[in-house]
């Protein structure tokens, strides 16, 4: 008896429960539930959550549900999560899966919101053309940066060499490698960047060629022939690390790559970087452009935006959730607890505000890339879907002939065949 | 109510009711109540294994890139593996590799492990505690990451290498040394097959040793002519998990080579192409039939240990 009692108190009381949060749901949905998804570390997740809190409070009744992840774990869960058709309200885009989500449909299309809530009246103009495609505008650059070398200047001091000027073409690096290596104690003038897709691209712009065109290859066998004998010669003239530790830098993470590891005095990074390298580099570093390709080539490098805000089109909130990115890149407050950890801010107001009060290391990254000068070409096109994989292809074969498996002949052309097959692959 | 009346259905004794119960009823009555219990275990079975297992085989045979629908594309992820897919065939040559050298050697191992705790020594708990510890630690990221700084260019191995005068490689990062490393770190983790084994050999009769021992046998001897062939049950079973764990390693290699199986693909694993495949370019089609062509390779493995056990395993009966 007593169990059967018990039995229906448990039924009503779950049956209350259900009733209860079926009045509840609405009750809770006049408060705003804004989710936010970002790849990054710490350093960026304690800024962007600053700017959530000055948007909450500006906004009585909007609240913040936000995760983030490392690059490389980011895609397969924001991949999941849009396919699954729950993905967050807003979500960091990158320039290489631009072109994939905006025709996919998972990111929407934001033109009809300019001047109506998203307010992009001193944005820079280059910055808004990076997150169009096919003319439409689909995501909101987070800041402009550029490809730059992290220089250890402690180690050009110890070994009483000239750090590196905006003027050294890679035949310069090897110049000095000499005077270099007799005082360094192993540690080498710079990283191998013969597997690194911005250095390869950097140097293809320098001699007027493109790493894609028309989602295209845009050099062919010849140029990547070219590319892995020079750094064969880097190598056998011992300017760059050896094969082995340059391997050591598996993905590129800050804390692998050669100048952190103490292997290399310079190594191939992104401008807003520096504050993330300096984090973990006890040496005082610095930054120059990438390497010429010989004296006086330039135009390699170009303003990227570093990261986009996009809004998910399936969002319950998008007019909500477009008023956010456009508080993001424009509010003062927002902009100074952003600093330049995306990259420069691209409205100019927010930049003018925010420029006097940056630290030493946010100056060098805003001054690098706003005097990039002759060193700076066209915007190039959004890279095709399967650019990724062509980059890791990229690594793979550079390690190819680093390890001697490969010669420069063999690999460029086998490179060149394996690129365009990946591009053709479904 | 409904409630009620389903426990009172529960709870008739069968027969004891006037009317005749029909089939459905009479089997409910016998069996229904179990199957109630089962529920939430058949849930998960059909929801969370098989039918994630029937969509894979669907999956294996479309383009599937997780934004935009399925598109049926029959057996040509499978024609590309066979013929014009060279990382499938390095994944495969990987694994093998690791799976030949990696089992034989962990058993083996874990085998002369459990034949020194087996001699009745003092404080036994505490070795065998000591010896299965690296395979509690086994999968986890910290010790791929401990092994990846012991075995890089200026790791432990070299510092103590050195010593001797010899100047190491950075066996990690170097693509002909990479895989051993991974070898070794399997080899490392014998723990529980040789839990195992030591249970097994708990198993065979001291009188058979006894016997032997009056018979004035050597020790090798004991152990070709007695203790291995009635430990064959044991090693049949071991090298089956082995085998099957081998194939599906993962994490090691994901880590040291920072989920990219280089130095030139010498640690490419095939679960880490295929999760290449999968989660970083997005082929969720393809990686389907990976995953597929994996199963099906370890079928026949188990299938052929099982075919050939009649001809070495030795049941004592």
């Amino acid at each position: 008896m007593t169990f059967n009692i018990g039995r229906r108190q448990f039924l009503m009381g779950s049956s209350a429960l259900v009733a209860a949060s079926a009045i509840g749901g609405p009750a809770l949905a006049q408060d705003k539930r804004m989710r936010l998804a970002w790849w990054g570390g710490q350093a960026r997740a304690d800024r962007t959550d600053a700017v959530s809190k000055l948007y909450a409070a500006a906004h009585p009744g909007v609240t913040f549900d936000t995760w983030w992840n490392a690059f490389n774990d980011y895609w397969p869960k924001l991949g999941t999560e849009v396919a699954g058709g729950n993905a967050a309200d807003v979500y960091q885009m990158d320039y290489r899966y631009l072109v994939e989500y905006a025709n996919r449909g998972a990111i929407a299309p934001l033109d009809e919101y300019v001047g109506k809530g998203l307010d992009l009246g001193d944005f820079d103009q280059d910055q808004q053309d990076g997150g169009k495609v096919d003319g439409k505008l689909y995501a909101i650059s987070l800041g402009a940066n550029s490809v730059s070398m992290m220089v250890n200047t402690q180690a050009f001091k110890d070994a009483g060499v000239d750090a590196p000027t905006r003027d050294w073409s890679y035949d310069d690096y090897k110049a000095h490698a000499e005077a270099f290596n007799a005082k360094s104690n192993g540690m080498r003038l710079m990283a191998d960047g013969s597997g690194n897709e911005p250095g390869l691209e950097n140097w293809l712009r320098q001699r007027g060629k493109a790493l894609y065109t028309d989602g295209k290859i845009g050099w062919d066998a010849d140029d990547l022939t070219e590319w892995f004998k020079m750094w064969a010669d880097l190598r056998a003239a011992q300017v760059c690390v050896t094969p082995e530790d340059q391997a050591l830098d598996a993905t590129a993470a800050i804390d692998t790559t050669m100048i952190t590891l103490g292997k290399a005095a310079t190594s191939f990074a992104n401008s807003n970087q520096l504050i993330a390298f300096q984090a973990v580099n006890k040496a005082p570093l610095d930054m120059v452009n990438f390497p010429r390709a010989k004296a006086g080539s330039g135009g390699g490098h170009y303003r990227k935006p570093s990261q986009f805000w996009s809004v998910n089109p399936k969002s319950a909130m998008l007019a909500d959730a477009v008023d956010f990115v456009s508080f993001f890149v424009n509010d003062l407050g927002a902009g100074a607890a952003l600093g330049v950890e995306r990259g420069i801010p691209c409205a100019k107001h927010v930049r003018d505000a925010i420029a006097p009060t940056l630290d030493a290391q946010s100056q060098i990254a805003l001054n690098f890339v706003s005097n990039l000068g002759d060193l700076q070409g066209k915007l190039p096109p959004v890279p095709p879907a399967k650019a990724g994989e062509v980059s890791t292809q990229l690594t793979t074969k550079a390690q190819e002939v680093a390890f001697g498996a490969s010669t420069p002949e063999d690999a460029g052309a086998a490179f060149a065949k394996e690129a365009a097959d990946i591009l053709a692959r479904t | 109510m409904t409630a009620r009346s389903l426990a009172d259905a529960n709870m008739a004794p069968a027969g004891g009711r006037a009317v005749v119960p029909s089939t459905w009823s009479r089997i409910w009555s016998a069996n229904g109540p179990g199957y109630l219990f089962l529920l939430p275990w058949f849930i998960g079975f059909f929801g969370l294994t098989v039918g994630p297992i029937v969509t894979s085989l669907y999956l294996s045979f479309t383009n599937f890139d997780l934004l935009t629908d399925p598109e049926w594309v029959g057996a040509s992820n499978y024609v590309r593996m066979f013929t014009a897919d060279p990382k499938f065939a390095q994944s495969m040559r990987v694994t093998f590799m690791f799976v030949i050298f990696s089992v034989p050697l962990k058993l083996a191992f874990a085998l002369a492990i459990a034949l020194l705790l087996n001699r009745g020594m003092r404080g036994l708990p505490i070795y065998r505690a000591i010896f299965y510890l690296p395979s509690l630690l086994g999968a986890s990221v910290a010790i791929a990451v401990l092994w990846r700084t012991l075995f890089a260019g200026d790791g432990v191995i070299n510092d103590f290498l050195a010593t001797f005068g010899i100047q190491g490689p950075s066996w990690i990062s170097n693509p002909r040394f990479s895989l051993w490393t991974l070898i070794l770190l399997a080899v490392w983790q014998f723990g529980s097959p040789m839990i195992i084994f030591l249970a097994g050999l708990r198993q065979i009769p001291q009188d058979m040793y006894e016997a032997a021992s009056l018979e004035g046998a050597s020790k090798w001897r004991v152990f070709w002519k007695i203790t291995l062939p009635l430990l064959t049950p044991v090693v049949f079973f071991n090298s089956i998990i082995q085998v099957i764990e081998g194939f599906k390693s993962f994490t090691p290699a994901f880590i040291i080579s920072g989920g990219t199986g280089n130095p030139i693909n010498s640690t490419l694993f095939y679960t880490l192409y295929l999760y290449q495949e999968a989660f970083a370019f997005f082929r969720m089609g393809y990686a389907s039939a990976l995953a597929w062509v994996l199963l099906i390779v370890v079928a026949l493995f188990t299938g052929f240990s099982f075919l050939t056990s009649r001809f070495w395993v030795h049941y004592d009966e």
